[in-house]
């Protein structure tokens, strides 16, 4: 029975990487073969060729130390900002009636949609990317902690009054606490909004940056560039995903049940 | 009950008055902005040029044709991503060895930001309607094969018990136990297609210029500097992203009506 087991396991483990490189293959015998012109499907060497050109030049570490730059901004302000903002209307009821019926207005349009707006008032320079990428990261991070402060029950407050906990202590081993995993909850998903935004807008209006590279690739029909534009996209945001999932876990090993295990 | 609807009814005239107050005092200042002008004034515009515009693009019927257009696009993707979704999504869930084979490559592929793969399908498809309904399905396909995956999986073991005791076949046991307990997730999965779907459609339009959508109105209000266009635009995506919402949320609640426990 148990060595069944074990075989499955195996067997499920070399399935799942078998097939991206099934999929690699067939990839390389359809372009091999011509099935395709060469305009439409390059081969795995040429975008490998690419990579290690743009590698090579610098030009790739450029646009990418450029794209990053503008989402550690963006996204500082942007979670940093919807901490404050969840915080202040969880805690006072007049701010919250003062500014939820805004808050959840904006919250209904799309980001992308604020794209032609923000370019008209701050044109298309470095702002304008930055505050895009911002209200991106706002939303998700001001609701997960407007819910999570909210969410705290009122009987553990009763409960330490009556053992007449202080106020630090209040805060240290009940609020934040009880908050913190739903608040870091939204913290990640600020963190993927604000990489999908930032390719978009790069996609839209910049002259430099990870989007712009593939958005110029296309336009001289360089698929090979497209390409590595696509696969490091991709390999960075899920390194960013992954990296906030472990720095969550470490963040929450006093829990019985690591963050990081369900995700 | 009663009494805490009774508190409610009494606020909520004040309540409305203070949730009015900020986006009131913003419009005000905009206005003002726009009228006597600081450094930025061409870049507001005022409250009667946006009814103006308002009125323009109604009566030109511009307005009902883009916003006829982008609708059809998001339904187009959204119907194609969901139905695709839910076949793979149940063929993953019921059937190991495909599981093993499209997991690697959906996480693979669901890393890169959706917007990212549109200089590709650009290039591949072209900018014409086909891309853009392939890149709203795709945003569509993600929720819908993450949900319905979860929704069949997460099935209670003694649920299917039962059904072994009764000696259901596999198809009465997809029927009867294993799709009535996947339908929340199944829900929760629409809900995030139809939000995706609707923004991956202005996302689109602003990005390929072809066709004729609300995006695309965007895009030339903003090379025209007619902020009042854009401002129009935003309002009616924000306010149908919000019906939409709604509306999803109304059908899974009465479709679920039969759970006893708040969704």
């Amino acid at each position: 029975m148990s060595a069944a087991r074990i075989d499955e396991a195996t067997l499920r483990r070399s399935v799942m990487v078998a097939s991206p490189l099934a999929v690699l293959l067939a990839w390389q015998v359809l372009s091999a073969a011509r099935v395709f012109p060469p305009e439409v499907l390059v081969s795995p060497q040429a975008v490998l060729a690419a990579f290690g050109q743009l590698t090579a030049s610098g030009e790739l570490a450029r646009h990418l130390g450029e794209s990053l730059q503008r989402l550690l901004w963006g996204f500082s302000i942007g979670s940093g900002a919807g901490l404050l903002f969840g915080l202040a209307a969880a805690l006072s009821p007049t701010f919250a009636r003062l500014f939820d019926p805004l808050f959840q207005a904006l919250r209904q349009v799309p980001v992308l949609a604020f794209i032609p707006l923000l370019i008209l008032l701050f044109g298309i320079d470095e702002v304008f990317k930055i505050v895009i990428i911002a209200k991106a990261a706002f939303f998700p991070t001001a609701l997960s902690t407007l819910d999570g402060v909210r969410g705290v029950p009122k009987a553990w407050f009763e409960v330490a009054r009556i053992y007449r906990t202080p106020l630090p202590s209040l805060v240290w081993r009940v609020l934040i606490p009880a908050t913190v995993p739903a608040v870091l909850s939204g913290v990640r998903l600020s963190l993927t909004r604000a990489w999908l935004v930032l390719v978009a807008a790069e996609l839209i209006v910049a002259d430099s940056g990870i989007g712009q590279m593939m958005e110029m690739g296309r336009q001289m029909f360089r698929l090979d560039v497209v390409m590595v534009g696509v696969v490091v996209c991709g390999v960075i945001g899920f390194a960013l995903d992954r990296g906030f999932v472990l720095l969550q876990a470490r963040l929450l090993r006093w829990r019985a049940q690591p963050a990081g295990a369900a995700a | 009950m009663s009494a805490a609807l009774r508190s409610y009814g009494a606020g909520l005239p004040a309540r409305i008055a203070l949730g009015l107050l900020v986006p009131l005092a913003l419009i005000l200042l905009w206005d003002h902005q726009a009228r006597h002008g600081g450094e930025h004034a061409f870049a507001f515009v005022s409250a009667a040029q946006v009814a103006g515009a308002l009125r323009e693009l109604w009566q030109s019927g511009d307005l009902l044709t883009a916003y006829g257009n982008s609708l059809r696009n998001a339904f187009g993707g959204l119907f194609w991503g969901s139905v695709t979704g839910l076949a793979v999504g149940s063929a993953m869930a019921l059937l190991r060895p495909v599981d093993w084979v499209l997991t690697p490559l959906y996480h693979g592929l669901r890393q890169v930001p959706l917007l990212g793969w549109l200089p590709l399908i650009g290039l591949w498809f072209g900018s014409g309607d086909l891309s853009k309904v392939i890149v709203v399905s795709l945003s569509a396909f993600y929720p819908a094969v993450l949900y319905t995956y979860e929704g069949l999986k997460g099935v209670e073991a003694r649920m299917l018990e039962v059904g072994q005791l009764y000696r259901l076949t596999p198809w009465q046991t997809f029927w009867r136990i294993r799709w009535p307990s996947a339908l929340p997730s199944l829900f929760t999965g629409l809900l995030q297609s139809v939000a995706f779907a609707w923004i991956a459609t202005i996302g689109v339009e602003l990005l390929f210029p072809t066709g004729f959508g609300l995006g695309t109105v965007m895009q030339h209000g903003q090379l025209q500097a007619r902020l009042d266009i854009v401002v129009v635009c935003i309002a009616v995506v924000g306010l149908t992203g919000f019906a939409i919402n709604l509306l999803v949320a109304r059908l899974s609640r009465h479709a679920l009506r039969w759970r006893p426990v708040r969704t």
